[in-house]
C-alpha cells in the first residue's frame, strides 16, 4: 500500500488559500499577478516543528518551530517561565523534556515573534548538538508539547509563502518542492512499512477499519436490518485492545525497529554488468560474491559505509532479467522493490553492450533507464568494463555522453583496472552531499516523531470512543473515525467507500 | 405504484392547468384546498403554449421534478412542469415511507430550503418515529410511514397553487438544442423541448430532466420484459435518450432496481408478526410545523416478520425463470432484491417489514421482499413466510432497468457541463430513493431558475449539508451502483445534524439562493437569535462547583474540579437537562424553554463541532477556488504527469476542493493547479453556529 496520499495529506492545503483575485478576474489570471504581499490570516492554528538542518557530518542541528504555540515550546523546554527572551537573540540554555524535566542538551535558542520570522508566524529555533540521539530526544519532546505536531512536507515553505515571505520565483517552485519532499517522505515511509513495524501498523489499521465499519453499520442500518447487538460489544473489546496496544507501543521505546539512517544508495542493472564488483570496490572489501556467471547475486547485499563523512547504506541487488528460476525471480522482485525505495540508484551497464554510435548509445541508455527505474528517480549511470572498449571509443563516449538531454550523470569506469573510479567517487560524493543537505532525506528520526504524533492522536481518539460509547454513539464513532484518519496518515488514507465495502461484505443490508 | 391506476387523463389530448396567485401558506394546513376542482384539468389546445417562452421547463413529476418545479418558481422563474399524468404527480412509486437514517437529514434540509417533501410528510404521515433515538442526536433518523393518497394530494395541491408554476400533461419527445452562448463554457445550449404527438415546441431558457427510471426503461417480471419506467405508465420517448446520447454526447450507464409485490392486508395473519409501534409523540419533519396532521393516537403500526428456509428454496428453484436477476446490470448493494439477499447471505433469516400503505388502503407493503420472479412463484414465495401463509398478492413485484447519465458530467449546480441550461436530477443521475431525488430536484430547480434569470448558479458544500455531500459525491466521484445516502458518507456528521438544518441552510436559501420564503427566513432568524442568546445566557452563569452542587443537588459534580463551571459546561453533563437549569435560574433561562432540546444538543456537540471547524474552513476555501471548465489539461505548461492530466481531463473538477478528493491527484499537482484557479466571490460569512466569533472569508 503506497502511503503517498496519507503521508502528505493536507500538505499543500493552506498554500492555496492566499491566492486572491479581484472580482471578475479572468479565469487564467496567473498567480504572480494575484499574490499580494500582505500577511494573510493564518489558517493553521497548529504549531509545527521539524529538523531544518541536514544529516551526516554536522556538529549542530537546527530544529525549527513555527506557529502560535511556539512560545509555549520555548517556555516549557528552555525554561523561560517568567518572560520570553529578547527577539532574534541567541541565548545558551539547557533544553529539557517537558514531561520528565530531564536535560536533553545544552544549546542555543532563538525567539522570532511574528511577523519577523522565516514563516511570518511566531517561531523558535533550537540549535542543538548534531547526534541522532539528541535530535530524536528533542523532536520527541516537542511532540509532547500541547498543540505541536511534526511538519508535513513543504509545510514551512508553504507557511512562508502564505505570509508573503517568498519571492515569485520561489512560489513557482513550490509545486516541485512539495513533489520532491513528498517523494522523499514516500520513500522513507516505504522503507519503514516494509518491515516489522509496517506489519504492525497495517494490522492495527485493518482492525480499526473493521471497528469503524461495524460502528457505522450499527448507526446506519441497525434500525431496519438484522445487526445483532453483539457487534458493538465486539467493537468495544477491539477498541480497548487497540488502545492498550498502541499505548504500550508508545511507552516502550525499544519496540520500534531501529531505523537505519543515511542515504539509501541502490546498485541495479542487468545481470553480469558488474554490480557486485562495484559494491566491493566501494566498500573496499569482498562483501559480495563476484563471478563471471550471470545471476550470481540473488538477494540484496547491504553494506553501511561512510562516504566522505556522510552515512550511506549501499545495497547490491540481483541482476534484472526474466528468469524461470524461482529464487532468482524473487531476487529480481526484491531488487525492483529496493530501487523503488532508493534515494539514489546507481544503474550499472556493461559498456561492451553499448552501440558504438553516440546517438544510438544515448537512446539505448534512455531505454535501459526506463526499464530499471520506476519514474524519474535520482540516479547515476555507471558504464562499467570500460577497459574492454577500444581507447578511441572510450574517449568519444566519455566526452559526448556528458550533458546529453534525458540522461543523468554518466561515469565510465572499470572495476578491473580502477580506471575512472576516482571521478566516479567525486560525482557520487557530491550527489550524497546534496541529498544529505536536505533535512528530509534519510531522516528516520523525523519519520519516527511523525509516527509517534499520529499514534498518540489515534490512542486519544480511541479513548473518546470509550467515553461516549454508552451515551452518544455518533460521538463515539467520531473517535474511531479520527483514530482511522490518524493511523491512515501512516498507512494510507481510508475513504468512506472502503468502510462501506466492509459493511456490505460483513452484513446483509437490504430493506 | 402499479396498483394505483389513474386512467383519468388522456395522453393524446395534452392539457394544462394554470393556476396562479393562490398564496401558499407554509404552515401545515388544517385542510387541503378544493383538491378536486384543482385536479380537473382545464383542457386547452397545446398550441396556446407554442409561442410561450418559459424560464424553466421541468420534465417529470416525481420527487425530483416536483421539488425542482416548486423551487424554480420560488426563485422567481416562470416554470412549466410537464408530466405524463397529472394524477401521478407526487406518487410514491415504491415504499410508502419517507426519511430514515441519513435520508431523514435530507428531508430536514430540503425543508430548510423551503422544499415540499417535509411538509408533505407531516401531512401524509401515519406512523412517525425517530430512528437511532438512543445513538445520539447527530444520527437521529426522522422517519414516517405515509398514506400514499394524502402524500399525492398534498404535493398536487401545493404545486397547483404555486405562483408562476404551470403544470402540463404531456410526453416530451426531444430536447431542442442549439449553438452555445460563446461567453459561457459549453458546447451546446438547450432552448426548450418538443412534445410528442403534434411536435409542438415549447421554448425555455433552461430545462430540468427528472425522468427517473423512464430513460430507456425496461420492466422485468419473470421472463417477460416490456418497455417502461413504472408499471401502469407509458414508456418515455426514445427521442429523449437519443438526444442525450447522440446529440449531446453524454456518457450513460445502466442500473437496475425493483419493488416488492403489494399484499392484500386482510389475507395476512398479523398476529403471527411482531407489532412495531410508532413514537407516542410524533415529531414533524418540517421546521415550520409543531405537530403532524395525524394525531398521535391515530397512527398505524408496522409489523416485523422473517424469511424462512422455504423462501431461499423458492428463490433457488426459480432462478432460471428470473431474467432480471441473471443480468449483470448494477443493482444496489443496500436495497437488494430478496433473490440477491438469500444468494449472497444463504442460510439466514432475513427481516421483512409489513407496512401500511395508507389509512384507508387495503394493502400492505412488504419491505425487504423486492422480487422479479414470475407472479405465481412470487405467491409461492411469500406464502413461505408464516403471517402470509394464505396471503394474496394485489400487484406482483417487478424489476426496472434504466439508463442514467454518468453524473461526473455535471457541475455542482447539477447542470450538464457541456450543455448550457440543461439540468438533471434524481435517478437519472444514478441515485436511488425519494429523499435523494427531492434534494437534487430542489437544487437543480433553484439553479435552473437562476440560470434562466441570468443569476450565477450556486453550490452547497459538503461541509454544510448532506445535500452538498450527495452532490459532491455524484459530480466528483460518479456512481457504480445506485447511490443512497448514509450518515457514514458525511465527514462532518457531528455538525450536520437534523436538528440544525435550518440554521445551516435557511439563511443561505433566502439570502443567496432565493428559494426560501421570507416567512420561513424570519422564523429561522428568530430561532438563531434565540439560541444564540440562550447560549450566551448559559455561559454567563459562572459558578464554582460547590455552588453548582447546591443549585443542582441531584447531579454528581466531581469535587476534584476546583475550577469554575458555566451553565454550558453543566449542560454537557449526561444527567443535566436544560429544564433543570431553567428551573434553577428561571429569570435568565425560562424564556428559552421552547428550545430546551436543541440547546442540550448544541451544548453536547459544541466541543466536537469546534474541532471540525478548522477542517471545514479549509475545505470551504478550496471549494471557493473554481477551476475553469474549458481548461485544456493536456497543454498546461506545468509539471503534471500524464496520469494526472488524464484524470483531470476526464473528471474536470469544478473546484480545487473537488480536484483534491480525486483518487490519484497528488498534492504537488494541486499546487500546480493553483495558477489556474479563480476565486469565487464569497459574500456571506462562513456559517458557524454559535461559536461566538464569526470568521469572515478573506478572499477579496
Amino acid at each position: 500500500m503506497l502511503p503517498l496520499r496519507s503521508v502528505c495529506g493536507g500538505i499543500w492545503r493552506a498554500a492555496v488559500h492566499t491566492v486572491r483575485t479581484s472580482r471578475g478576474a479572468p479565469p487564467y489570471r496567473l498567480l504572480s499577478s494575484t499574490c499580494d504581499g500582505a500577511p494573510a490570516a493564518l489558517a493553521d492554528a497548529d504549531t509545527i516543528f521539524a529538523l531544518s538542518s541536514g544529516h551526516g557530518r554536522c556538529g549542530v542541528a537546527v530544529v525549527r518551530v513555527s506557529g502560535p504555540a511556539s512560545a509555549t515550546a520555548l517556555r516549557c523546554m528552555a525554561g523561560f517561565t517568567q518572560r520570553l527572551p529578547p527577539p532574534r537573540t541567541a541565548l545558551l540554555r539547557s533544553i529539557t523534556d517537558p514531561r520528565s524535566t530531564e536535560v536533553l542538551d545544552r544549546g542555543l535558542v532563538l525567539w522570532f515573534p511574528a511577523p519577523r520570522s522565516f514563516s511570518g508566524e511566531d517561531s523558535v529555533e533550537f540549535h542543538i548538538h548534531g547526534g541522532p540521539a539528541v535530535i530524536t530526544a528533542v523532536l520527541q519532546a516537542l511532540g509532547s508539547v500541547p498543540g505541536l505536531r511534526p511538519a508535513e512536507a513543504g509545510e514551512f515553505t508553504r507557511r512562508a509563502f502564505q505570509a508573503g515571505k517568498l519571492g515569485l520565483t520561489e512560489v513557482e517552485g513550490l509545486g516541485d518542492l512539495i513533489h520532491a519532499e513528498t517523494e522523499a517522505q514516500r520513500r522513507q515511509a516505504l522503507r519503514q512499512m516494509s518491515g516489522e513495524l509496517g506489519r504492525l501498523y497495517q494490522d492495527w489499521s485493518d482492525r480499526l477499519k473493521r471497528c469503524l465499519a461495524h460502528v457505522e453499520a450499527f448507526i446506519d442500518f441497525s434500525e431496519d436490518e438484522l445487526i445483532e447487538d453483539g457487534v458493538l460489544n465486539r467493537v468495544d473489546v477491539s477498541v480497548r485492545d487497540l488502545q492498550a496496544e498502541i499505548e504500550r507501543h508508545l511507552k516502550d521505546e525499544r519496540r520500534g525497529e531501529r531505523l537505519r539512517g543515511g542515504v539509501q544508495v541502490v546498485i541495479a542493472g542487468a545481470t553480469n554488468a558488474g554490480k557486485s564488483s562495484l559494491l566491493n570496490k566501494l566498500c573496499q572489501r569482498p562483501a559480495a560474491i563476484v563471478s563471471p556467471i550471470a545471476g550470481t547475486t540473488r538477494d540484496v547485499v547491504e553494506t553501511a559505509l561512510d562516504l566522505g563523512g556522510f552515512p550511506v547504506l549501499l545495497s547490491d541487488t540481483a541482476g534484472l532479467r526474466d528468469s524461470s528460476d524461482l529464487v532468482e525471480r524473487e531476487g529480481v522482485r526484491r531488487a525492483l522493490e529496493r530501487v523503488e525505495q532508493a534515494d539514489l540508484t546507481l544503474v550499472v551497464v556493461d559498456s561492451a553492450h553499448l552501440p558504438s554510435e553516440v546517438d544510438r548509445a544515448a537512446a539505448f541508455l534512455r531505454e535501459h533507464l526506463s526499464s530499471v527505474l520506476p519514474d524519474t528517480g535520482r540516479c547515476l549511470l555507471v558504464l562499467n568494463k570500460a577497459d574492454l572498449l577500444p581507447e578511441k571509443q572510450r574517449q568519444k563516449l566519455d566526452m559526448e555522453l556528458r550533458g546529453v538531454s534525458g540522461l543523468p550523470a554518466v561515469c565510465l569506469i572499470s572495476c578491473q583496472t580502477n580506471e575512472g573510479l576516482k571521478d566516479f567517487l567525486t560525482v557520487l560524493h557530491s550527489s550524497v552531499k546534496t541529498l544529505c543537505g536536505d533535512p528530509l532525506f534519510g531522516a528516520p528520526t523525523l519519520t519516527q516523531a511523525r509516527h509517534r504524533a499520529h499514534l498518540q492522536r489515534c490512542a486519544a481518539a480511541l479513548a473518546q470512543y470509550q467515553r461516549y460509547r454508552d451515551t452518544d454513539l455518533a460521538l463515539a464513532a467520531e473517535g474511531v473515525r479520527v483514530a482511522v484518519t490518524s493511523l491512515g496518515r501512516i498507512t494510507g488514507r481510508v475513504g468512506a467507500e472502503e468502510i462501506l465495502d466492509i459493511i456490505f461484505k460483513d452484513f446483509c443490508i437490504g430493506k | 405504484m402499479g396498483h394505483e391506476s389513474n386512467g383519468v387523463s388522456n395522453r393524446d389530448t395534452p392539457s394544462f392547468n394554470f393556476y396562479s396567485d393562490r398564496c401558499a401558506s407554509h404552515m401545515l394546513r388544517k385542510k387541503l384546498p378544493f383538491l378536486h376542482s384543482l385536479l380537473s384539468p382545464v383542457s386547452r389546445h397545446v398550441g396556446h403554449l407554442a409561442g410561450h417562452q418559459y424560464d424553466v421547463i421541468v420534465v417529470g413529476g416525481g420527487h425530483a421534478g416536483t421539488e425542482a418545479a416548486a423551487a424554480a418558481a420560488r426563485v422567481g422563474a416562470e416554470t412549466l412542469l410537464i408530466t405524463q399524468k397529472i394524477h401521478t404527480i407526487g406518487a410514491l412509486s415504491c415504499n410508502p415511507s419517507l426519511g430514515g437514517v441519513g435520508k431523514g437529514q435530507l428531508v430536514k434540509e430540503v425543508d430548510a430550503l423551503d422544499g415540499l417533501c417535509g411538509r408533505a410528510g407531516d401531512w401524509a404521515g401515519i406512523h412517525f418515529s425517530i430512528l437511532n433515538r438512543r445513538k445520539g442526536p447527530a444520527v437521529w433518523g426522522p422517519r414516517a410511514q405515509l398514506d400514499r393518497q394524502r402524500y399525492r394530494d398534498f404535493i398536487q395541491s401545493e404545486l397547483l397553487s404555486t405562483p408562476r408554476l404551470t403544470v402540463l400533461e404531456g410526453s416530451v419527445e426531444e430536447l431542442l438544442v442549439t449553438e452555445p452562448n460563446p461567453e459561457e463554457p459549453g458546447h451546446h445550449r438547450v432552448t426548450g423541448i418538443r412534445l410528442a404527438n403534434g411536435s409542438h415546441a415549447i421554448s425555455a431558457r433552461s430545462v430540468v430532466l427528472t425522468t427517473g427510471t423512464f430513460l430507456s426503461g425496461s420492466l422485468f417480471v419473470g421472463q417477460t420484459t416490456s418497455p417502461g419506467g413504472r408499471i401502469g405508465d407509458a414508456p418515455s420517448s426514445p427521442g429523449l435518450s437519443h438526444t442525450l446520447r447522440e446529440r449531446l454526447g453524454l456518457r450513460t450507464g445502466r442500473l437496475r432496481t425493483g419493488t416488492p409485490p403489494r399484499i392484500v392486508k386482510d389475507s395476512v395473519d398479523l398476529s403471527l408478526a411482531k407489532l412495531h409501534l410508532p413514537d407516542s409523540h410524533p415529531t414533524p419533519f418540517s421546521f415550520l410545523n409543531t405537530h403532524t396532521h395525524c394525531k398521535p393516537e391515530e397512527q398505524l403500526p408496522c409489523y416485523l416478520t422473517f424469511t424462512t428456509p422455504g423462501v431461499e428454496r423458492v428463490v433457488r428453484e426459480s432462478l432460471q425463470l428470473n431474467c432480471h436477476i441473471q443480468q449483470d446490470t448494477k443493482g444496489p448493494r443496500y436495497c437488494p432484491s430478496i433473490e440477491s439477499r438469500v444468494l449472497r447471505f444463504p442460510g439466514r433469516s432475513h427481516q421483512v417489514w409489513l407496512e401500511p400503505e395508507g389509512v384507508t388502503s387495503d394493502l400492505l407493503y412488504p419491505q425487504g421482499l423486492s422480487m422479479t420472479m414470475p407472479p405465481d412463484i412470487q405467491l409461492r414465495l411469500i406464502r413461505e413466510i408464516p403471517p402470509m401463509r394464505r396471503a394474496e398478492i394485489h400487484t406482483p413485484g417487478y424489476g426496472v432497468q434504466y439508463d442514467f447519465v454518468c453524473p461526473t458530467q455535471l457541475s455542482p449546480a447539477l447542470q450538464v457541463k457541456s450543455t448550457q441550461g440543461l439540468f438533471l436530477a434524481g435517478q437519472i443521475n444514478g441515485t436511488t430513493g425519494y429523499e435523494e431525488a427531492a434534494a437534487q430536484g430542489l437544487w437543480a430547480g433553484a439553479n435552473a431558475a437562476r440560470w434562466a434569470l441570468s443569476m450565477p448558479t450556486v453550490t452547497l458544500s459538503r461541509t454544510e449539508s448532506y445535500i452538498g455531500v450527495l452532490i459532491d459525491d455524484l459530480v466528483s466521484r460518479g456512481v457504480t451502483e445506485p447511490y443512497r445516502m448514509f450518515t457514514s458518507r458525511a465527514e462532518f456528521r457531528t455538525s450536520l445534524r437534523p436538528d440544525n438544518a435550518d440554521l445551516r441552510l435557511t439563511p443561505k436559501g433566502f439570502e443567496e439562493v432565493g428559494c426560501v420564503s421570507s416567512v420561513r427566513y424570519q422564523e429561522s432568524l428568530r430561532v438563531r437569535n434565540s439560541l444564540q442568546d440562550a447560549l450566551t445566557a448559559l455561559q454567563a452563569l459562572f459558578l464554582s462547583t460547590s455552588s453548582w452542587k447546591k443549585k443542582l443537588p441531584s447531579v454528581p459534580i466531581s469535587e476534584t474540579k476546583s475550577t469554575l463551571l458555566t451553565g454550558l459546561d453543566l449542560l454537557q453533563y449526561n444527567d443535566v437537562t436544560f429544564e433543570m437549569l431553567a428551573s434553577a435560574f428561571p429569570e435568565s433561562l425560562s424564556s428559552y424553554m421552547e428550545f430546551a432540546q436543541r440547546l442540550k444538543i448544541e451544548a453536547v456537540y459544541k466541543p466536537h463541532c469546534d474541532l471540525n471547524k478548522k477542517e471545514i474552513e479549509r475545505i470551504q476555501r478550496e471549494e471557493n477556488m473554481s477551476l475553469p471548465q474549458d481548461i485544456d489539461y493536456f497543454s498546461l505548461p506545468v509539471s503534471l504527469s500524464d496520469e494526472v492530466r488524464e484524470i483531470l481531463d476526464r473528471v474536470r473538477p469544478s473546484t480545487l476542493g473537488a480536484a483534491t478528493r480525486l483518487e490519484g491527484i497528488t498534492p504537488a499537482a494541486v499546487v500546480n493547479l493553483l495558477n489556474y484557479v479563480r476565486v469565487t466571490e464569497k459574500k456571506k460569512e462562513t456559517p458557524q453556529y454559535f461559536d461566538g466569533e464569526r470568521v469572515r472569508e478573506d478572499a477579496a
